[in-house]
């Protein structure tokens, strides 16, 4: 038993009798073991790893964020007590939240030096594109990790605005309540916008450019492996590290080029829990607008879920705990489009009606809308790998 | 520009009816504009909306999708998928900024040569009318390939 399985058990155990008190039933039943018939993603088998350095060396790890919120990073923790020991066989050159690694010294090493950089966060800016081909100039391996690098994730949402980059920067600097306010009383003749470059008397200034179109990890670099998730889970980060560790220690060959570590085959509701009764949808509900019963599909109670069309891995973690999947772990293998694929699937859950065959399509237009923003909420972590990449705008319009 | 502007549409029909009605109208030598390319698909609801969105990305400047009437579909409720496929796909393609005529849904039998005629000169009309795909526009290029930032960071 490891030191933190300690703590898990008490932290299990707690709430379980806080429960049998309780009269909401949607509480109590959330954490329910999983009914026979469920799959579970098991995590690696790591066993008695990290032994001391490796006999060829400790290997570089690098740990990079582009675009991205920072959670990616301390997911990495989620490896429990193993983290405490990744000093034993990995050097860790460069990880901005928690070390001192700087550009200059990732500049200074060899070609091909790191071993694996793990690059989380989507390229937005000037700096990403800069540091992700650095890394992959100095790396061996270089391994996207999260939805942001994997796909664009929540920062590839701004890819849908028509003016690009110069719409954004104008409305969080002159449109904000706050901003405009300040710039009114403050700048009332000429607005303050952050400027790429500016002149000084000490010499001229720079911050990243802004990109009209965010872009995944592998549309600007070459990219080895894939490790989705928004963070990835435990389940997944472990396969990973068992990916490197058996590399470092066994001389296990590493999976081919290309490989999305830590995902099933199958989608996620393969692990989940629920029980579908395939119920059709006649009216869409939120998760807050209703009592979420705890053994039914989502989808059989009318809230939309991405399952059908997310890859599994995850093992089902927001639909046990009642939360529709929101398609962080991205599409399966052989599917490129992750929204027209949740879009499929869920516009096939609407009844067909007794007057269809007679009914004209302003009928089903209007069943149709009840989809409210149809494509931030398929495309919630997609928009970046998506085959029409970004809003156009109509010349004719 | 919009003079000499000559569409090209990707028309997806399914093999019971609407192929049918498309050769029927080839047999009627009925005159059609030549900008459409058909492909046959065994039901209009095997069209993923990935096909929509594949033949848009890569340039097409309208998509038209043609199905059995209701209640005629050889699969029985095929038809019924695609309707609500395509009415929301419609949804999406608006918020992507495209505007909805460009892609169309319609009901062609195997004997409605005349229509599948109809359909195809209006439809081409339609497109000609909205001029070319915007996803080829010089904007949307420039904004996909971040060519400002590029210059901006040039300069630096």
């Amino acid at each position: 038993m490891g030191f933190f399985d300690k703590f898990k058990k008490k932290k299990d155990a707690a709430p379980a009798e806080k429960a049998e008190g309780c009269c909401c039933a949607q509480k109590a039943a959330a954490p329910a073991a999983a009914p026979a018939g469920s799959n579970v993603f098991p995590a690696a088998d790591l066993g008695e790893v990290f032994p001391g350095a490796p006999k060829n060396g400790k290997i570089k790890l690098a740990i990079y964020w582009a675009a991205a919120c920072g959670g990616c990073d301390v997911s990495l923790l989620d490896t429990n007590e193993r983290i405490l020991t990744i000093g034993e066989f990995a050097d860790i050159v460069m990880w901005p939240i928690a070390t001192d690694g700087k550009e200059k010294d990732i500049e200074a090493m060899d070609d091909g030096s790191i071993t694996v950089p793990l690059i989380s966060g989507a390229v937005r800016n000037s700096e990403n594109e800069h540091m992700v081909k650095l890394l992959r100039k100095k790396s061996a391996i270089v391994v996207a990790y999260g939805s942001c690098a994997m796909f664009g994730g929540s920062p590839a949402l701004a890819n849908l605005v028509p003016g690009g980059a110069d719409e954004i920067l104008d409305y969080v600097y002159r449109k904000v309540p706050s901003t405009a306010a300040f710039q009114e009383k403050y700048h009332a003749d000429c607005a303050v916008v952050p400027k790429s470059t500016i002149q000084v008397p000490e010499g001229t200034l720079t911050l990243p450019v802004v990109y009209d179109t965010v872009k995944t990890l592998d549309q600007i670099i070459d990219v080895d492996y894939y490790l989705p998730g928004c963070p990835p889970q435990q389940e997944s980060i472990t396969h990973l590290l068992k990916a490197v560790v058996d590399f470092v220690y066994n001389d296990v060959a590493l999976p081919p080029k290309g490989t999305e570590i830590g995902v099933t085959d199958k989608c996620l509701c393969d692990e989940c829990p629920r029980t579908k009764e395939y119920a059709r949808i006649t009216k869409i509900y939120e998760p807050y607008q209703v009592n979420v019963d705890p053994n039914k599909c989502l989808m059989d109670q009318g809230i939309l879920c991405l399952g059908p069309a997310t890859v599994g891995g995850c093992n089902a973690k927001c639909t046990k705990a009642g939360q529709p999947c929101r398609g962080c772990y991205g599409p399966t293998k052989l599917v490129q489009e992750h929204g027209a694929s949740a879009l499929t699937a869920i516009a096939s859950l609407f009844p067909v009606l007794d007057e269809d065959p007679t009914c004209d399509e302003q009928k089903i237009i209007e069943i149709m809308s009840t989809v409210k923003d149809p494509l931030g909420y398929f495309y919630a972590y997609t928009v970046g790998k998506s085959l029409i990449k970004r809003t156009v705008t109509e010349e004719k319009a | 520009m919009a003079d000499n502007f000559e569409p090209l549409i990707v028309t997806f029909c399914c093999n019971w009816c609407s192929y049918a009605g498309a050769d029927n109208a080839g047999v009627g030598r009925r005159q059609m504009p030549p900008n459409f390319r058909i492909i046959r698909t065994m039901c209009s609801a095997r069209i993923d909306p990935e096909f929509v969105l594949r033949a848009l990305s890569k340039g097409a400047d309208g998509v038209m999708v043609l199905g059995c009437h209701p209640a005629d579909c050889h699969y029985i409720g095929g038809n019924y998928r695609a309707r609500r496929r395509i009415a929301l796909l419609r949804l999406v393609l608006e918020q992507y900024g495209f505007d909805p005529r460009r892609l169309k849904l319609e009901w062609v039998s195997a004997s409605e040569g005349e229509k599948f005629q109809t359909t195809v000169v209006n439809f081409v009309d339609v497109i000609k009318a909205l001029g070319p795909t915007p996803i080829k526009s010089e904007k949307a290029i420039a904004q996909s390939t971040n060519a400002v930032a590029y210059a901006a960071a040039k300069e630096e």
